[in-house]
């Protein structure tokens, strides 16, 4: 491992609690900056313009093919730039971006003080199913009731256009409830629910995965789990997720990176990895350390 | 007070929308409530839909007797999804058409008054004075900035623009 990447590993946490900042700043500077009269960046996370450049949430162009039954060209271009970055890098939108997964974060926290029995270590991978159901099932909702769901459950969406709306023009909508109502939810009853199940800009993004695509790797010789029995990582990790298990971590796992962050063991046991998943070794070996 | 309350049902089933704006039901479809275009108008002229207006929430709307469209048409060019067609010229503009209603309307009861006249963007096409005293809509020609429905000293207005998407609006 070089330098750099150690670097990188080790801060993973600061950095992405800047940039989930830096997000915010955004989400607040751009009404503010229009109020002003600079007009270069425009919208919201459902939409930005920056300049000429468009760029659309690929779940709200799969809306619109749905809804419409017809392609507009200039939106499927406007998908285009979310689309090659979550080929490379995978859901980082959600864990690095995404303001309501801020907000879920620290209700995370709190549930882990006030009802911490809710989850257990270890941690265990959801079938994959789950959420290609529910996704599916919204998606069907969409194109047979022919009424525009994604736009309006999108969490990232629906606080950045509140935002916009109370910055710009003074005016707060009443469905700005339907965050705290999701994040009581989460605390009391169904923990992280929303992004790991529900969320249909997610289950977009998470479509988009392919063969390379950044991925967790997991190598079981050096886990220090057997001598020290101890779990960082499952501890870490914010969707309440195994990254031991890490073959089947997708397509749950939005690359956030706290558990590589959190293994600490003499050259990594947990790593970030473009390699498709074949060539991943001693998988099964790691399944087996685990249980 | 007729005048009043069909507007108010008119603005919940058809509210008046940004220039370039496909026909209601697409328009419901092809808005991903972005918010560009609220954020580029310049005049706030662009209002947001919330909660009470159910699954139209997130849509842009204008309310003219508040701040009507000035038609700089800055919004038709940052919509990233056509539901407002990409559109320059203020001529090409349909977003509703403007009614007056003769039994309050000033002039026609024997008072002088040329305020929506004399605003109108497409001046003396889209409002004509017929017997150089009388306003009168040309609805081949109004665009429906409401500008007029601005300025009518009328309260309620008497002159009214309603959505062009609306059954009999245009």
């Amino acid at each position: 491992m070089t330098r750099f990447e150690r670097f990188i590993y080790q801060h993973l946490h600061g950095l992405r609690r800047a940039t989930q900042l830096l997000a915010v700043v955004f989400i607040f500077l751009v009404p503010l900056l229009n109020r002003w009269g600079v007009n270069d960046i425009l919208g919201t996370f459902y939409s930005i313009r920056i300049g000429n450049l468009d760029i659309v949430d690929p779940a709200l162009v799969l809306q619109t093919i749905l809804l419409t039954k017809e392609i507009y060209f200039p939106l499927l271009l406007a998908g285009f730039i979310p689309l090659v970055i979550t080929l490379f890098f995978g859901k980082v939108f959600c864990s690095w971006i995404c303001p309501f997964n801020l907000l879920a974060e620290f209700a995370e926290k709190i549930r882990k003080k006030i009802r911490p029995s809710l989850v257990r270590l270890p941690h265990h991978n959801p079938k994959g199913h789950h959420y290609w159901l529910i996704y599916g099932s919204i998606l069907t909702f969409v194109a047979v009731f022919g009424v525009p769901l994604i736009s309006l459950i999108s969490m990232p969406g629906l606080i950045t256009g509140q935002v916009a709306d109370w910055l710009y023009i003074g005016t707060i909508g009443f469905e700005i409830l339907f965050v705290p109502a999701i994040l009581i939810i989460e605390i009391f009853f169904a923990p992280r629910f929303w992004c790991k199940y529900a969320c249909p800009v997610g289950a977009t993004l998470a479509l988009l995965r392919a063969k390379s695509t950044l991925r967790i790797k997991f190598d079981p010789p050096k886990c220090t789990y057997a001598q020290t029995r101890r779990l960082p990582c499952q501890e870490a990790c914010p969707l309440n997720l195994n990254p031991m298990k890490a073959k089947d971590l997708y397509p749950y796992c939005f690359n956030c990176g706290e558990c590589v962050n959190a293994c600490r063991v003499e050259g990594q046991a947990l790593n970030f990895t473009l390699q498709p998943v074949e060539t991943l070794t001693a998988v099964q070996l790691g399944e087996k350390l685990v249980s | 007070m007729l005048m009043e309350l069909l507007r108010k049902v008119a603005t919940i089933h058809y509210p008046l929308r940004p220039p370039g704006a496909v026909p209601e039901d697409e328009f419901e479809d092809k808005c991903i409530r972005c918010r560009r275009c609220e954020e580029v108008c310049p005049y706030d002229s662009i209002k947001m839909a919330h909660g009470e207006w159910g699954l139209k929430m997130g849509t842009p709307y204008i309310y003219a007797r508040d701040i009507p469209c000035y038609l700089c048409m800055k919004c038709p060019q940052v919509c990233p999804t056509g539901a407002l067609q990409p559109i320059t010229d203020k001529r090409e503009v349909r977003m509703g058409v403007a009614k007056i209603d003769t039994t309050t309307c000033l002039p026609y009861g024997g008072i002088l008054c040329r305020a929506c006249y004399e605003r109108c963007p497409i001046y003396r096409e889209a409002i004509i004075l017929k017997d150089e005293l009388y306003p009168e809509v040309v609805p081949e020609k109004c665009v429906g900035c409401g500008i007029c429905e601005n300025v009518c000293p009328n309260d309620p207005p008497s002159i009214i623009v309603f959505s062009a998407h609306q059954p009999g609006g245009s």
